[in-house]
């Protein structure tokens, strides 16, 4: 196994020269003109040059691209255009708040989701497993922003159980901030998780060793939480760990009208302000903790099963 | 069971919102945009301008109350003394300014503001190696600034201790500027955010972090600073005596703007800013009580009954509404160097087949002016009773113009592309354009960017049509007609990149006169030279609306309202009273 972890690795490697590559085609060819936004409404075009000498976009192509590889392999991403704050101090700083939101969010939506997943596997067909899939698909169709809007409106400012916005740092100062994200995170991740899940989990109900182990006389409830749940586990662990870089990332839309000083406010800020160094630091980032997290999946995979060998 | 469970959640969930405390003397703000740093030489935009006037100082200031706006001194000890040719100031500074306490000097006791500060602060603004978004306001300005600047570009570092011919220490309190040409709007510089005065050792101490480390002579001092949460502020202790106006404009005494004449500032012991970008968050804290101020963008229509005043239920809490028309002029401009937009017939029968009153309904619930030239009112150079023909809605007269530029129905015509930026409105506001322009046979697409992709578009002339909205920089009509100087054509403020000689001939002329009714015949005869020319489609000067909590004291819409906060002020005990409705 550790010749395969380090095999995989080692794989960053050309992963992460081929996500500069794409950063640097990207920001060069798409992109807007940083010195521009930068420099303001009243830039001239000499003070734009300068400018452009300055922040190194007047090096040659193969120099620039070398700038990107040099921060992704030693994770220098330097500072800011905009703020001037050093980038890894800002990532740290925006991780906390996206973390306190997303983090439990996440754990109560996947434990939820396979407690619903497996009591509709168990009444499959039945009234309460046809009431919770439309339940799921209703859920899945309004949009996100209707969620946010509502139950901002209704459960902060009507009823004022929660806080409308801001952010606290520290436990359990940020409690109050991101409860309401947090339910909203939860009853959106449900409808998703739960069809997903029970779809795992209904492909396994059918194989022979479940209709062995009914032939044996053992109960639904311990087939379903004894031998399906853990043949379940190998596509349940893929979605899951996959999922917690995007937690890192932060939830944009719910830490926007919330006010949660988050990653994912952090990198709408960069990319809206051409704040190359921050994009460049949150996409090879984005990349290194996919890659991690992705073979943090493989290794549970020999947990979950131990027929399967990392080779 | 369920009754249970619910109350349950009530009662779990009751413990999350936090009560605000009615009894500070305190002031809640809500920021619309998020803010970079406390740098004044990049402070561009109002909400930065706002927070960095907090904790520094300029020269002067805009009068709170009095208008049309005029400048007072501030760190300045008066007016200064200006020569016959207008190129030598003279400014004498206040005695016993100091600096906010800081690591960053001897001891951690600020000191006291001296001639070298102001030049220093000048000469930042001009660095080649800090870029300042302010360098437009002096360039080419003043005496062997632009020398300097020119000397330091390709070397590593700029020299500070390097003479230059137009800034001098004449004493410890004394500045002289010397400028190479006539520039009457200098002062207005000096209130802007670009020229307040940071001390060399803060900047030395702080290095690149100086912008997250303010260190001014303001009445605040910065306890906080969470980019994209909140910025929290308390008096500053060492700030000198500066009083409240005990005048103001007419009427002001009545509306009580100086009942806290000649009380010492600031008013408030300190100021917390929640950065809310999103209006409908912004609109529930304040209706909360959490702020006590609020710049109404879309929720305007949300605060107001059908005859525009604002809902009972609002006013039972005495929430009163402001209104005040801005010093901005929307536009959609043309793309000159374009072949189809030199035909100034094809301008002016675009601009007539544009139905600004329904535009205006559908946008601005019909509270915008709409714009017949450059210049909004209020500035030198409007005149309220020219009415630019070609700002009327005349489909006919728009059909048969396009039809003499060659183009009947809009036949042969190419598709046009509109540069914006992708927001909601932005891209409502020319499906509407485009729905005009389709009754004359002109076809209209949206060309969606985010701000860099615009500006990189406008500023490379990549553009078709761009539309955008000028807000002032200063109280001066040359900061609107200089959108339409050649010489200021892309990548500079002209995105239009309009070029008329007659136009540009009396630009020069006028933008060295003194304010004066002569410099206001010049810039009114530009305005209606430009405006028939139809340079833009010209769109509207907005009006700016602002919610006020009842216990909010002394707050009068400002355009430039950098230096505001400290006359602020909140009423105890209205504050109690109120509190129950919250």
């Amino acid at each position: 196994m550790t010749k395969y972890i380090i095999r995989r690795l080692l794989y960053m490697i050309p992963v992460l020269m081929g996500v500069s590559l794409i950063i640097f085609i990207l920001f060069n060819l798409v992109a807007g003109d940083p010195s521009a936004v930068l420099l303001g409404k009243n830039a001239t075009a000499r003070q734009m040059l300068e400018m452009k000498e300055q922040l190194g976009l007047n090096k040659s192509h193969f120099a620039q691209y070398v700038d990107i590889l040099k921060s992704a392999f030693t994770f220098d991403f330097g500072r800011s255009w905009a703020t001037k704050q050093q980038i890894t101090y800002m990532i740290k700083q925006g991780a906390y708040p996206s973390l306190c939101l997303t983090i439990p969010a996440f754990i109560i939506s996947t434990i939820l989701s396979l407690i619903i997943a497996l009591v509709v596997a168990f009444y499959r067909g039945k009234g309460i497993d046809l009431f919770i899939r439309f339940v799921c698909i209703a859920g899945m169709s309004i949009s996100a922003l209707a969620y946010i809007l509502g139950f901002q409106y209704f459960f902060a400012f009507k009823l004022g159980w929660f806080e409308i916005s801001g952010f606290e740092y520290g436990f359990p100062n940020f409690v109050p901030y991101v409860a309401l994200p947090g339910i909203i995170w939860i009853l959106l991740s449900l409808g998703p998780d739960v069809r997903f899940f029970r779809t795992i989990i209904l492909d396994e109900v059918y194989q022979d060793y479940v209709r062995t182990a009914r032939a044996k006389g053992l109960s639904e409830m311990t087939i379903l939480l004894k031998h399906v749940l853990r043949n379940a586990m190998i596509p349940i662990i893929t979605y899951v760990v996959i999922q917690i870089p995007y937690l890192i990332l932060g939830a944009l839309l719910l830490e926007s009208f919330f006010g949660i000083p988050g990653l994912g406010g952090i990198t709408l800020n960069a990319l809206n302000s051409s704040d190359f160094p921050v994009i460049k630091a949150m996409a090879i980032l984005s990349s290194v903790i996919y890659i991690i997290f992705s073979l943090i999946s493989d290794i549970l995979y020999t947990v979950a099963d131990p027929r399967v060998k990392l080779k | 069971m369920k009754f249970l469970s619910i109350l349950l959640c009530a009662l779990i969930f009751s413990g999350c919102s936090k009560e605000r405390n009615f009894d500070e003397r305190e002031l809640h703000l809500i920021s619309l945009e998020k803010f970079a740093g406390f740098d004044p030489i990049q402070v561009s935009d109002r909400y930065s301008g706002n927070e960095t006037g907090k904790v520094y100082e300029g020269l002067f200031e805009f009068h709170p109350f009095k208008r049309p706006y005029i400048l007072v001194p501030n760190l300045a000890e008066s007016l200064p003394t200006v020569s016959a040719d207008g190129l030598v100031y003279t400014f004498k500074l206040k005695k016993g300014v100091v600096f906010h306490d800081s690591p960053c000097f001897k001891d951690g006791k600020g000191r006291e503001l001296r001639a070298d500060d102001v030049l220093y602060s000048i000469r930042r603004l001009a660095d080649p190696k800090l870029q300042a978004k302010g360098w437009w306001l002096i360039d080419d300005k003043i005496s062997g600034l632009n020398e300097w600047r020119t000397k330091y570009a390709s070397l590593d570092h700029s020299n500070y201790e390097e003479a230059i011919d137009g800034l001098k220490k004449i004493d410890e309190l004394t500045v002289q500027i010397t400028l190479k040409k006539p520039f009457p709007q200098f002062l207005y510089a000096l209130a802007m955010p670009y020229t307040f005065i940071v001390p060399k050792e803060a900047v030395d101490h702080f290095g690149k972090e100086f912008l997250n480390h303010p260190v001014g002579t303001g009445p605040f001092i910065l306890e906080k600073f969470e980019q994209s949460n909140e910025i929290v502020y308390h008096k500053n202790p060492t700030f000198r005596e500066k009083f409240y106006p005990t005048e103001g404009a007419e009427g002001d005494d009545k509306l009580g703007l100086l009942a806290d004449a000649g009380k010492r500032l600031p008013l408030v012991d300190k100021i917390t800013v929640h950065i809310m970008p999103e209006s409908q968050t912004q609109w529930l804290s304040f209706q909360k009580g959490k702020a006590d101020l609020l710049e109404l963008k879309s929720m305007y229509e949300r605060a107001v009954d059908k005859s525009k005043e604002l809902h009972q239920e609002l006013k039972s809490k005495g929430i009163r509404l402001f209104m005040d028309p801005m010093l901005d002029v929307t536009f959609y401009a043309f793309n000159h160097e374009n072949p189809f937009f030199k035909n100034r017939k094809v301008r002016q029968a675009i601009s007539l087949a544009y139905n600004r009153a329904e535009n205006n309904k559908l946008f601005y619930n019909n509270s915008a002016l709409e714009a017949q030239g450059v210049i909004p009112p209020g500035l030198g150079g409007y005149r309220k009773e020219f009415k630019n023909p070609y700002t009327k809605f005349d489909i006919d007269q728009a059909k048969r113009l396009l039809r003499e530029a060659g183009y009947p129905d809009g036949k042969g015509f190419p598709e046009i592309t509109i540069e914006t930026r992708s927001e909601t409105s932005a891209r409502q506001s020319i499906e509407y354009f485009a729905k005009c322009m389709e009754k004359i046979g002109i076809v209209v697409k949206a060309g969606i960017n985010t701000w860099p992709e615009l500006v990189k578009k406008v500023s490379t002339k990549q553009h078709q049509m761009y539309t955008m909205a000028w807000g002032a920089d200063y109280p001066d009509a040359e900061n609107f007609l200089g959108l339409v100087y050649c010489p200021n054509q892309s990548p500079g403020s002209n995105g239009a990149n309009y070029c008329n000689p007659d136009f540009d001939a009396l630009f020069k002329q006028a933008t060295i006169l003194q304010d004066s009714p002569e410099r206001s015949a010049f810039y009114e005869k530009m305005n209606e030279m430009v405006s028939l020319d139809v340079p833009w489609v010209f769109g509207f000067h907005r009006t700016e609306f602002y919610v006020a909590q009842a216990w909010l004291k002394n707050f009068k819409q400002m355009e430039f309202n950098h230096t505001q906060f400290q006359y602020l002020g909140v009423d105890l005990e209205v504050k109690k009273e109120l509190s129950k409705k919250f």
